[in-house]
């Protein structure tokens, strides 16, 4: 046999991959999900499960900078990718102007899909600064909120594109 | 199921091809995740080794090429969405590519080969690819080997993701003076199409049109309707365009789905209202030059 | 008293937290050494069980333990029902956590088994091999009441769990009087919560003490606990649970689910923290709202309709331990909604299928009276040519004739239904759209406008149950003067920890920063009854501000001392002291707390410390003696809203658009309007999808089709309309500062709405939807079915 088998096949994966700007290194099983190893393996429970087939966006991550559904990456394939969660977006003293936005327009009420909905604003915003409602509605297609009925949401991501707006502007 | 899962990452397209011929049955191969990923988590597949494709150089990468667009397997659906090259000589494409379900996340994340290889009933890309006469690029034992996607369509159990690999998707560049529509039709935003349409519309220089049409989410595979139509056409020239194609789609689409997204008759009466929409919209876009 | 907070948008409690993933939901509480349960749950909707094999499971390297029904009823009693039929005259069944003899719904849990970790559970449940002989499933509620119908539960003579009368009056001679009897057969399917954050137990074993610590995904901790450690056969304080932050909950977290005790004996048995969460197919094995109704209305010709009768059926599914069935109980009991009908026949056939059982949801009953009132409604202004609005006007209790007691028995403690209906349709431009209806059907637009009315008992006790109308807070002042409010209510992510945090800061004179509101933990938190029925502000906030004042009596008396000007001029805002007796002079709101700490002996001796003081609040209007005719009141709170919406329907593909939507709620006094509002939208996003596109489905044989939140299609953003909201408040007199509740509200009167508006766009083609949901497969049969009707009639 022309490939060696020993040296391609492995029983368990060594990943090694920046996780909000940290280098980490972890043995993981070669089917877990990039939520599990994030939740388990780095206990960054931030990132949420709301249903493990890729339809609910509660586990929306960025890999090399693009939004992502952490339940339906396979962990073994962000070997050496930046990945950020949205612990990595910023905290109490320092919000992003996305974070922001939302606590101001309550765009959330238990919060379950924030994560989701948060990141996938950043990307939305970082494409398109000032997007129209429908533009808006599109961008979160691939995330689900029950409690909200999207109003509050999209009127913070409406703020939001305000306050990132200021803020770039601030930065320059 | 099986607990105990290997894991391998080939750097080059030869030693991934000797490796799934060596390992027989019992491989797996992941590229995006999109598609199989929810069946692994939920216990339903049990591959012994999964071999994930994404360090394959060879199938990435979009090439004007003699034969047309060479479309690396593991483009995801955003760069076929936003791709300069797609967007000018493939617009049915990138448009079809848009509506693809799971929003933002799974467009840049999941793939064309992943999105070909499932065969899913109610996936959108390859009604597009159908009608725009798209080629594949096979990957095997025997060396590459390039057929008609429709080829691949009629084979029920084909090895490809488990046996073979699909490496490169090879597609004609669109007669710009051709218009084009892609109509999908969805129960709400979150569900799958319960039919949806790829057209293209050309006026052939006597005036009369050439139509490439395929129905999808209809049936178990997608439904070319472009042969029977031209048939139609040219047999009963002087009849209503939209009642030719409500006489094709009933008497091609014998046997329509049935799931949540519709019962079977509704599917069949859809598959006609996207199909005339789509000719319709396609027809509209005809550049008059 | 100057309200700061109370009635302003206050950002949410600890929001800096739920935006940067740092708050903690059930699910994220991971232990050392945490084991993990995996289920194996029934193929099949009705069998014998014949035999559970477990060695395959047990063979797995990894598998601590593997139990299947026999096992576990050795160590677990049935689990008490969160509320017992047989309380209300109806049938009650032994409740097992792992089913034991025979199956009776698809998915009930045969066996379970515990492993190190997720994938290995998962693997190993799949080498459990049970051997079902299935026998013959009943689906249907029409078919389960036949006399001939395979028994759910073979010990019962019948599958009628219970049948219940609501009602009053003389309705039959209302029916002989009558003008007009209009008839209408409405049939609402299954729909299911399904919250983001499915549910989940994590039970900790403390071995020296013999104790439970379960982390829970659960609405009302107490009661769960006094469930669990009944089933358990434990002291009830040896069990501490806790519900951390709520990813939504919409009544499926009210306990009664087979898994809660078990997990609690996993941990027990294996000594070890057993956790267990809920996957997405699981979850959508719970629903509800299953019901099918014949109402018909007997009306004047001047449109005063004179008695309602309705004799509906509830597809309650298999007897369940989760307050599930006492939906169609609600939904009869609340007719005739906001109407002035005293003629009333109403009789609830609550039935047994072999499908999943009925969890609560969202609107709990209520939302399926107001469909069927207001399709009923619509049907008759359609039939007898009359505008939707006017009959509703000419129908509705009028404004002064509040508390007014319905033909149920139950007694509406305020209201202003035209006033609200009135300011919705001015919200939505009622009149602009119908100018320009039949211009847009030339046009070719099949455009509808639909308007609904939905009341919704709030705030509920039922007698003899852990379903109480009280609650209770505790206040807690440091010597530092930062505040922690514990309650008994809890908060499945509406925000009522908000709102109770405003109260309380306003009562105190405090800011809202120095406030922390704790609920959920059985340990530190009063007993209380948890969150249900739009009651956790109402009950919580009331209770709350009752221990608040408690404690600012104290501090008044204090401060007056210490600034020595007598008690009554004393002012405390904003953390500051002040005295109209003396402008210049103030003391810090910490001083004082300080003071009361560690001057007793000396200026403080005037008050005793601590600065913490418990109460309840206790509702009044609720009354559980019966009056002369048998009937209580079990609600204290009565809010109510209008709901109206303009949607285009293609009637090529049935495909139904929403352009427009407008809600006015009165929910007494509003503590936050943000929040409220988000409670409004919210409410209207269910209505919505519930009819647009979420159905659960089963096939002949029972088995679930429904799998996945690609078939149970719920509200995207691009799905629910732009919402025009108003508020019509009128306090309702028996509560807290007029608190009514909210929440509940919208999920059924949005929905009405929607299928009203759906069918007045069709009206010109003579077509009728009242077989929800109104999807769009459902609309184009609806249309092809009318359109060769005309053709036959034509031809």
């Amino acid at each position: 046999m022309a490939v060696d088998m020993q040296e391609l096949v492995e029983d368990s994966v060594l990943l090694q991959c920046r996780v909000n700007e940290t280098p980490c290194e972890e043995f993981i099983h070669p089917t877990t999900s990039l939520l599990d190893f994030l939740r388990e393996n780095l206990l960054l429970t931030g990132t949420h499960m709301g249903c493990m087939t890729g339809h609910c966006g509660a586990c929306t991550v960025m890999v090399d900078g693009s939004i992502v559904k952490s339940c339906i990456t396979l962990a073994a394939s962000v070997q050496r990718k930046k990945i950020s969660t949205i612990e990595g977006l910023g905290e109490k003293e320092s919000l992003h102007p996305v974070q922001a936005a939302f606590c101001e327009e309550s765009g959330f009420q238990c919060a379950y899909c924030a994560p989701g909905m948060l990141l996938s604003t950043v990307e939305l915003l970082n494409e398109t600064p000032d997007p129209s409602d429908a533009e808006i509605r599109s961008a979160l297609s691939g995330n689900l909120c029950r409690c909200t009925g999207y109003q509050s949401i999209v009127r913070a991501v409406r703020t939001a594109a305000k306050l990132y707006t200021a803020d770039k502007e601030t930065q320059e | 199921m099986n607990l105990r899962m290997q894991y391998a990452r080939p750097r080059k397209l030869d030693q991934a091809t000797e490796l799934l011929d060596a390992l027989g049955t019992g491989a797996m191969v992941i590229a995006g995740g999109q598609e199989l990923m929810p069946y692994l988590n939920y216990g339903r597949i049990s591959p012994s080794i999964f071999m994930d494709i994404s360090g394959l150089a060879e199938l990435e990468g979009i090439e004007e090429t003699a034969q047309g667009i060479s479309i690396g397997a593991l483009t995801v659906h955003r760069q076929i969405q936003i791709n300069p090259v797609i967007n000018s000589a493939l617009p049915l494409l990138s448009f079809a590519a848009a509506q693809i379900g799971g929003g933002r996340q799974v467009h840049n994340r999941g793939t064309i080969g992943g999105n070909i290889v499932a065969m899913h009933a109610l996936y959108d890309i390859a009604p597009a690819l159908i009608a725009l006469r798209a080629q594949i690029e096979v990957a095997g034992n025997q060396g590459l080997r390039t057929v008609p996607l429709t080829e691949l369509l009629v084979e029920t159990d084909h090895d490809l993701g488990t046996k073979t690999l699909l490496t490169r998707i090879v597609i004609p560049a669109m007669d710009p003076a051709s218009g084009w529509a892609y109509e999908k039709l969805k129960i709400t935003e979150g569900s799958y199409g319960s039919a949806n349409a790829a057209a293209i519309v050309l006026r052939k220089p006597d005036g009369d049109l050439q139509v490439d049409l395929v129905v999808g989410a209809v049936a178990e595979q997608p439904v070319d309707l472009t042969g029977p139509l031209s048939e139609r056409l040219r047999d009963n020239p002087d009849t209503d365009l939209d009642e030719q194609i409500d006489a094709v789609c009933q008497a091609v689409i014998t046997d329509p789905i049935s799931d949540q997204r519709g019962h079977a008759e509704y599917r069949k009466a859809m598959a006609c209202v996207v199909a005339k929409r789509a000719v319709a919209a396609a027809i509209k876009k005809i550049k008059t030059s | 008293m100057t309200k700061q907070y109370v009635g302003n948008s206050t950002s949410t409690l600890d929001h800096a937290a739920f935006v940067s993933g740092r708050s903690t939901y059930t699910a994220d509480h991971i232990f050392p050494n945490q084991l993990h349960a995996h289920f194996v749950r029934s193929t099949h909707a009705a069998a014998k069980i014949k035999r559970v094999d477990l060695s395959g499971a047990e063979r797995v390297s990894g598998v601590v333990l593997a139990m299947d029904g026999m096992q576990a009823a050795e160590h677990l009693d049935p689990i008490p029902h969160f509320v017992d039929p047989i309380v209300f005259g109806g049938k009650t069944t032994n409740l097992r956590c792992l089913a034991l003899g025979q199956v009776s719904y698809f998915g009930e849990p045969v066996a379970v088994v515990v492993a190190k970790d997720k994938k290995t559970a998962l693997y190993a449940a799949s080498r459990v091999n049970v051997e079902y002989e299935p026998t013959q499933a009943v689906l249907d509620a029409s078919d389960a009441i036949d006399s001939n119908a395979p028994r759910v539960v073979p010990e019962w003579a019948d599958n009628m769990l219970m049948q219940v009368p609501f009602g009053g009056g003389d309705c039959a001679a209302a029916f002989e009087a009558a003008d007009h009897i209009v008839k209408t057969k409405l049939k609402v399917h299954r729909q299911s919560v399904q919250p983001i954050e499915t549910r989940s137990y994590n039970a900790v074993w403390d071995h020296r003490e013999s104790a439970i610590t379960l982390y829970a995904t659960a609405q009302n901790p107490h009661p769960l606990r006094y469930v669990l450690t009944n089933a358990l056969r434990m002291p009830e304080n040896k069990m501490r649970i806790v519900t951390s932050a709520s990813g939504g909950a919409f009544g499926l977290k009210m306990h009664g689910h087979p898994e809660e005790a078990l997990i609690c004996l996993l941990a027990k048995l294996t000594k070890q923290a057993v956790k267990w969460i809920e996957n997405r197919e699981e979850c959508l094995l719970t629903g509800g709202r299953e019901q099918e109704h014949e109402v018909d209305f007997a009306i004047n010709a001047d449109g005063r309709i004179l008695g309602i009768r309705d004799h509906f059926l509830a597809n309650v599914g298999a007897p369940g331990g989760t307050p599930g069935w006492g939906m169609a109980f609600l939904t009869g009991l609340s007719m005739p909604g906001p109407y002035d009908v005293a003629d009333l026949d109403v009789l609830a056939n609550i039935v047994v299928t072999n499908k999943a059982p009925w969890s609560s949801c969202r609107g709990y009953g209520k939302e399926v009276t107001a469909l069927a009132l207001e399709l009923g409604i619509d049907k008759a202004a359609r039939e007898l040519n009359m505008d939707p609005v006017q009959l509703r006007y000419k129908n509705f209790i009028k404004s002064d004739a509040f508390p007014k007691k319905s033909a149920t028995g139950l007694i509406y403690d305020s209201g202003d239904y035209q006033g609200v209906m009135e300011k919705t349709l001015q919200l939505i431009d009622y009149d602009g759209f119908r100018d320009q209806q039949d211009a847009l059907r030339e046009e070719g637009t099949y455009a509808g406008i639909g308007v609904a009315y939905e009341l919704t008992p709030e705030g509920g006790a039922l007698p003899g149950t852990l379903v109480a109308g009280y609650d209770t807070s505790t206040v807690k002042v440091d010597p530092s003067g930062f505040v922690t409010v514990l309650t008994g209510v809890t908060d499945p992510g509406g925000g009522n920890r908000t709102g109770i945090g405003q109260i309380v800061a306003d009562e105190l004179g405090v800011e809202f920063e120095k406030i922390r509101v704790v609920q959920g933990d059985t340990q530190s938190c009063p007993y209380g009854f948890g969150n249900y029925s739009g009651r956790s502000t109402i009950v919580g906030g009331g209770s709350a501000a009752l221990a608040a004042q408690d404690i600012k009596l104290k501090i008044i008396t204090l401060a007056a001392v210490m600034m020595e000007v007598p008690e009554e001029t004393i002012e405390i805002a904003g953390g500051i002291i002040s005295t109209s007796a003396d402008a210049g002079s103030q003391m810090s709101f910490v001083e004082v707390c300080y003071a009361a700490y560690t001057r007793n002996y000396d200026i403080a001796a005037c008050i005793e410390p601590p600065l913490e003081s418990t109460r309840t609040f206790k509702p009044g209007l609720i009354s559980h003696t019966p009056d002369e005719e048998g009937k209580i009141n079990p609600y204290p709170s009565y809010s109510n809203a209008a709901y109206a919406v303009v949607c285009e329907v293609d009637i090529e593909t049935g495909k139904v658009s929403l352009k427009k939507f407008a809600v006015v709620h009165d929910c007494g006094k509003t503590i936050n309007p943000i929040l409220v509002e988000g409670q409004a939208c919210g409410a209207v996003a269910f209505g919505i999808g519930g009819m647009l596109g979420e159905e659960i489905l089963v096939d002949e044989s029972g088995r679930q089709l429904t799998t996945d939140l690609v078939d149970y299609t719920m509200p995207r953003a691009a799905d629910v309309p732009p919402i025009a909201l108003g508020h019509h408040d009128t306090p309702n007199p028996i509560t807290f500062m007029g608190l009514k509740g909210a929440g509940e509200a919208g999920v059924g009167g949005s929905a009405a709405a929607v299928v009203n508006a759906v069918n007045d766009a069709l009206k010109c083609l003579n077509v009728e939807v009242l077989e929800l949901p109104v999807s769009a497969p459902i609309v184009w049969k609806a249309i092809q079915a009318a359109s060769l009707g005309s053709t036959e009639t034509e031809s």
